[in-house]
């Protein structure tokens, strides 16, 4: 009776001693899903013993809210695009980045990284918005954005929506600057987005349409049009647009640390962490998107570098989404006339 | 005996505030605060770098006069009346069928009910998009059988839309008018059988009107949650179409616009009192009892 | 000519019972349509559910494994938090709409207005308001916002089912049960709650349905912890959903109406029981009449 007391005695105190029980550090970060992996998480979580609480957000709108409205404190880290950048930055929504902290950011290709930018965010992976489409199918060959308003596209276009992705496209066929803030030619491409609005079958979900026959041309992401190739494997007809002269626009995906967080020291250790050009390299294996990393770039696997997505040769005829400022609302005014009608 | 009853109810304030205290509370607090603070941004600048600047201005109130808005209200009402129109045509016969069953009968089927709805809606909508996409099952069955030569769309368009609003919306029609119809006694219903009447006229002058009650909780629990969805025609309709619910999401989403936002959720609150004013002056007093 | 009378209507309540079954059961099946092909597309050979591709059944080795926590622990949380929320919300609204219609009191028309404004308002704008309040109090966000949120569009929609239930009712049975002795609590207990139980149980359903599916203001007011399962699914629905979240709802819907079965196969042996005893019970009084006579 006295052993098995005293057993249980050492084995209680054991239990209780036992790193197990110790309170973790954590790192709360709040991301578009299935966009990092698993094993990268992982790798950080053993490396510094730290519990990494991922978020994950429907939509760019999800963090823009959340930092307008001061809950940005709950997380350490948040995923933005770069054209929302000069107005949080304005706003005072986001915390000042010390980049000596973060020196594997050196692999980031400033081409990708303005001067302005590095102060406040670090771009983790890229995307383009293209036109992609089957050639069995699509009536006609896509060279240009002005082909896609063409009337033999009638019902055979699905396309992202928001009005910052739709109103450039519009812009650069017109002729114009796609970042214009001029009320006359954003009315111009308004017009030019009727006809392709009637060409339109839907908005979103653009890979799925594709792989199930609903459309035979998209107007979406590189990793949509990524993971639709997948999809068909074998079967896939699908090629990017040969575009000649119209630029593609080029998004990135940030990480910015918003002010007020409570584990910037963390932040600082994960946005080191993805920089690095072996762990970026990895997670590429899994996330296939384009990246601005490029020490990474060349770390990768050859299937990586030759993705079909990614077989276009126009990759430096690119334009950013810059903020427009006040021009916005004259943007969603347009852009509701549209939709309304 | 009844007047020591009545008077003892005057003084004793405490199972008023039992009942009725917990409601309101939880309103003023969590409700009241809220929209007052909605009402507030309503009245103020959009910063310009999307936040909120504390000067008053009625450049909201004067975005709204233009006709733009008024269409998007029209469209929403128009998808709102229709959902409810058909969710109460094809939701009440449902609601009596289990109704008139007994207790523990109506008790299952009501939970066989649900269980679909307890399953996440999204997959839910998701699942109708696979079913009759282009190379979909319903297609494949409809070509096999030789019905058709082509594929038949019925991706994006109206009736998926309508079909979507119903399914998410009929067992809000449902619930309130089974449990209304649950009241019904059946002795009434022979008593107006046995004084001659033919099932027809029992039904519109005797059931329809008891159970009235349920069917105006079901409008309310219907037509207006209708108004600001937004949700379901996006995704069954391709996005073509914007409503009042996207406009006033954009607004507090990535156009930054929160003043604006507030406005129409303003707007929205006073199209709705209007309709309910409209309404009770041609109600009798007891259907003001849902109220 | 009463025999031919009584006849014809005995067939058309037959033909209205067929009718009704027949309707009913078009009803059930436009619900349960996309339950099955749900159900179907967790057996999908594909990365994601955009068209079918295949049968295996590997998506349910992926649920169970180790490495798949995120989707139970977001399920946990979403029916930890509806289950409260409904418990509340219930309580309250029925509370609510009950005492609504029978008190008067100033304000009263003003909280009737208030109960219709999570109906009306688009639930983004309460719960940014919310939000915003949250943080300005210094309220931590996480379960306990969130059950805030779900119950304060909840409670609406369970004092408006009431309602509908108890329009019309008057106070004779309350009465007569205080005549006879009961006090008010044992008179709302035992008289009113059991008299509006359809209108409860009504109130329950569409606020646990109301929760579990909530994405708004779950993601608004969420902590960075712990997302609910809706949230989950709409931020992988941009990719496109994998078929491992098929998988662990058709377990839910199997577990449910397992529950369901079980529920009711309780309850009809319960019946029985109380069939059996009163049955013995008459036996008893029968055989005692005998026995007397």
């Amino acid at each position: 009776m006295k052993r098995t007391l005293s057993v249980l005695v050492a084995l209680i105190m054991l239990l209780t001693l036992t790193p197990a029980f110790a309170a973790q550090e954590e790192i709360n970060i709040f991301m578009w899903s299935d966009y990092i992996s698993d094993d990268l998480i992982a790798n950080f979580e053993d490396e510094y013993g730290v519990r990494v609480n991922l978020s994950y957000m429907s939509d760019n709108a999800d963090s823009i809210t959340k930092l307008t409205a001061g809950a940005g404190s709950e997380y350490d880290l948040i995923m933005t695009c770069d054209a929302y950048m000069e107005s949080l930055i304005a706003g005072g929504y986001l915390e000042q980045l010390d980049l000596s902290q973060i020196p594997n950011s050196e692999n980031i290709n400033r081409a990708y990284w303005s001067e302005q930018n590095q102060g406040y965010c670090v771009p983790y992976l890229m995307n383009y918005i293209y036109v992609v489409y089957d050639t069995e199918r699509c009536p006609i060959e896509i060279t240009c954005y002005n082909d896609l308003i063409r009337p033999e596209m009638k019902g055979q276009i699905g396309s992202v929506d928001g009005a910052r992705n739709l109103f450039p496209i519009a812009l650069i066929a017109l002729g114009y600057d796609p970042n214009s803030r001029d009320e006359n030619e954003i009315k111009e491409a308004y017009e030019w987005l009727v006809k392709y609005n009637e060409n339109v079958v839907a908005y979103g979900s653009t890979e799925t349409n594709m792989v199930s026959g609903t459309i035979s041309c998209m107007f979406t992401y590189d990793g949509n049009t990524a993971e639709a190739m997948a999809q068909l494997g074998e079967n896939n007809t699908l090629t990017v647009a040969p575009f000649t002269s119209d630029p593609v626009q080029l998004g990135f995906d940030l990480y910015v640390i918003p002010k007020g967080a409570q584990h910037i020291d963390l932040a600082y250790k994960f946005l080191n962490y993805i920089c690095d050009p072996e762990v970026m390299a990895a997670n590429l294996v899994d996330n296939p998107y384009s990246c601005p990393n490029d020490a990474a770039v060349a770390a990768a696997s050859e299937e990586y570098r030759n993705g079909p997505a990614f077989d276009f040769d126009y990759k430096t005829n690119i334009f950013f989404q810059e903020d427009v400022g006040d021009a916005i609302t004259i943007y969603d005014q347009y852009y509701q006339m549209l939709k309304v009608g | 005996m009844n007047g020591a009853s009545t008077a003892k109810k005057r003084h004793n304030r405490l199972p008023a505030i039992a009942q009725a205290g917990p409601v309101s509370l939880w309103m003023i607090l969590f409700v009241t605060i809220p929209m007052l603070f909605i009402i507030f941004i309503s009245f103020m600048t959009r910063g310009s770098f999307g936040g909120v600047e504390y000067t008053p201005t009625l450049t909201s109130y004067e975005t709204l006069a233009d006709v733009i808005y008024l269409n998007v209200i029209l469209k929403s009402l128009r998808v709102a009346l229709v959902t409810t129109v058909v969710c109460l045509l094809l939701g009440y016969p449902f609601a009596y069928y289990i109704a008139r069953k007994p207790a523990d009968v109506a008790s299952r089927l009501i939970m066989l009910l649900m269980i679909p709805l307890w399953t996440n809606s999204l997959m839910r909508l998701n699942a109708w998009m696979l079913l009759f996409q282009t190379n979909g099952p319903v297609n494949k069955a409809l070509l096999g059988l030789g019905f058709v030569e082509k594929p038949v769309t019925f991706l994006y368009t109206d009736g998926l839309v309508l079909l979507g609003l119903i399914t998410n919306f009929l067992p809000f029609a449902v619930l309130p008018m089974y449990s209304s119809i649950e009241k019904l006694q059946t002795a009434m219903l022979e008593a107006s059988a046995d004084l001659g009447a033919k099932p027809s006229v029992t039904f519109f002058r005797v059931t329809l009107p008891l159970t009235f009650p349920g069917i105006f909780s079901a409008i309310i629990l219907t037509f207006i949650p209708a108004l600001g969805t937004y949700t379901i025609t996006d995704m069954l309709g391709g996005g073509k179409v914007l409503y009042i619910g996207n406009i006033i999401k954009n607004q507090f989403g990535t156009i930054r616009n929160w003043p604006l936002g507030a406005a129409l959720s303003v707007l929205l609150l006073l199209v709705t009192a209007l309709l309910i004013f409209v309404y009770s002056r041609f109600a009798k007093i007891e259907d003001m009892e849902v109220l | 000519m009463m025999k031919q009378i009584s006849n014809r209507k005995l067939r058309r309540q037959k033909r209205n019972r067929f009718f009704g079954a027949l309707y009913a059961s078009i009803i059930y099946a436009l619900f349960y349509i996309p339950v099955l092909v749900m159900i179907q597309f967790s057996f999908n050979d594909a990365k994601r559910n955009y068209s079918w591709e295949g049968f295996t059944t590997m998506w349910y080795g992926k649920l169970f494994s180790f490495r798949n926590h995120d989707l139970w622990e977001a399920l946990a949380y979403s029916l930890i938090i509806a289950v409260i929320a409904t418990i509340i919300s219930v309580a309250i609204g029925v509370l609510g709409g009950v005492g609504l219609k029978k008190f008067e009191f100033r304000g009263k028309r003003f909280i009737n207005l208030m109960l219709y404004v999570p109906i009306v308002v688009p639930e983004i704008v309460l719960a940014v308001s919310m939000l915003i309040i949250f943080m300005t109090i210094g309220i931590k966000l996480g379960m306990g916002t969130i059950v805030i949120g779900h119950c304060t569009f909840c409670i609406p929609y369970a004092v408006v089912t009431i309602k509908g239930r108890i329009s019309g009712d008057n106070e004779t049975l309350q009465e007569a049960s205080m005549d006879l002795g009961a006090n008010r609590l044992q008179t709302f207990w035992r008289v009113t709650i059991p008299s509006i139980m359809p209108g409860i149980l009504s109130a329950a359903f569409l606020s646990f349905t109301l929760s579990i599916d909530d994405v708004i203001m779950s993601n608004m007011l969420a902590s960075a912890r712990q997302s609910t399962l809706p949230v989950l699914i709409l931020s992988v629905n941009r990719t496109g959903v994998t078929p491992d979240i098929n998988a662990l709802t058709t377990i839910m819907v199997l577990v449910m109406v397992a529950g369901m079965l079980l529920l009711s196969a309780v309850q009809r042996a319960r019946a029985k029981k109380e069939a059996r005893e009163i049955a013995e019970m008459e036996k008893r009084i029968s055989t005692m009449h005998s026995m007397v006579e």
